[in-house]
């Protein structure tokens, strides 16, 4: 597995923790509190595929395009011009139509995707598919559908999922345990606590068939979209949203070495 | 004055081509928010319902709406199981026009022109 070649977010930082990013033809779960950054990752992501001549398509459910325009604006990526040039197409729509409609032969999305040629999608956000079964059993199966349909057009997707508590341990809802399960990568997005400021965690959960770096590191949002930083020393308790320092016998015996 | 008259006078400055895509297209504020929504967001693919809830009305408003757009040809209706789903039309000759109708809306005179229409139809 370690010879395939990886699709790059383009996130500085992010790549290396993936060791050089997701494998091809996988569902990747970004989860975190409102505002951690999450569906800028993900533009970043359709961005650097737009960049590497490997289109993109962003469906959102009821955030509308309008946002991502702007908010990608501010980042200097021109979204509008990449959709005229058909390198990028964001769809306005929701769960129960998406994924009927993936169902079809020869459905709306599947015919977009042949033809632009697209390799990337962002699924933003998958919270959404909670309203569809209060049946955890069912939702799963739905999911697995859906995302197993998406793959086979041969897509590198992005999920993300909102978690409702800005710190610490935030996951509720019926899709909790089945998505964990489902995704083949697991990225956590926290707000972080420290000497009283406020900063921003990263961490790989889970990458299913390959190494990555497991350690907590920060990160930040900046002119460019997100960069990964150093990770979290002499702190413990990161994503319990309020880390505390090591003890000093601590680091001396296992870090400082 | 006879009403066709004032009409024609109050309408009469318009481009001819939006004249047109006005009286083809724009009898209620619906189908204004409708056309403004679709020309912002293009490649919406939703249910008559979900699209009320973007846009803020009405449920059974907009559906009937949606209907007559898409009698009128500017959208698309498409059985998607047991939904009836809508999207704009992909022809670029439509979307151009819509897109000039949505520009032209930013102009006062204009959109008192159209109000105009409106309230006369």
């Amino acid at each position: 597995m370690q010879n395939v070649k990886r699709v790059a977010t383009g996130i500085p930082g992010l790549d290396a923790m993936l060791n050089g990013g997701f494998l091809p033809r996988t569902a990747n779960l970004v989860e975190g509190a409102p505002g951690t950054g999450k569906s800028t990752l993900g533009m970043q992501y359709i961005y650097e595929g737009v960049r590497r001549d490997e289109p993109g398509i962003i469906l959102t459910f009821e955030e509308f395009p309008e946002q991502y325009y702007r908010d990608a604006e501010a980042f200097g990526w021109d979204f509008r011009a990449l959709e005229r040039q058909n390198k990028l197409k964001i769809i306005m729509s929701s769960p129960e139509v998406t994924k009927a409609d993936l169902e079809n032969v020869e459905g709306t999305i599947q015919n977009l995707i042949a033809e632009m040629g697209a390799q990337r999608m962002l699924i933003d956000s998958i919270t959404h598919f909670e309203g569809l079964h209060q049946d955890p059993v069912e939702l799963r199966k739905l999911m697995y559908g859906y995302l197993n349909a998406l793959k086979r057009q041969d897509l590198t997707l992005i999920l993300t999922r909102e978690s409702t508590h800005l710190f610490g341990e935030g996951l509720q809802g019926q899709l909790n345990a089945s998505i964990q399960f489902l995704a083949d990568t697991y990225i956590m997005l926290r707000y972080v606590e420290i000497e009283s400021a406020v900063q921003r965690a990263i961490v790989v959960l889970k990458m299913r068939g390959s190494a990555h770096d497991s350690t907590i590191r920060q990160f930040e949002i900046n002119a460019q979209g997100l960069k990964v930083l150093q990770a979290f020393e002499g702190q413990e308790g990161v994503l319990s949203g309020s880390p505390k320092r090591m003890s000093e016998s601590f680091m001396k015996a296992f870090v400082r070495r | 004055m006879r009403t066709e008259d004032l009409t024609a006078r109050v309408m009469k400055d318009m481009d001819p081509e939006l004249f047109d895509f006005v009286t083809t297209y724009v009898d209620s504020f619906i189908k204004w928010d409708l056309l403004r929504f679709f020309y912002e967001n293009p490649r919406t693919m939703d249910t008559g319902e979900n699209i009320a809830r973007y846009a803020g009305r009405t449920a059974k408003d907009v559906q009937a709406e949606l209907q007559d757009l898409t009698r009128r040809g500017l959208l698309i209706e498409m059985p998607v199981e047991n939904m009836r789903v809508y999207m704009l039309k992909a022809d670029p000759e439509i979307r151009t026009r819509l897109q000039r109708f949505v520009e032209a809306t930013q102009d006062r005179e204009f959109r008192r022109k159209v109000i105009y229409h409106m309230v006369r139809h």
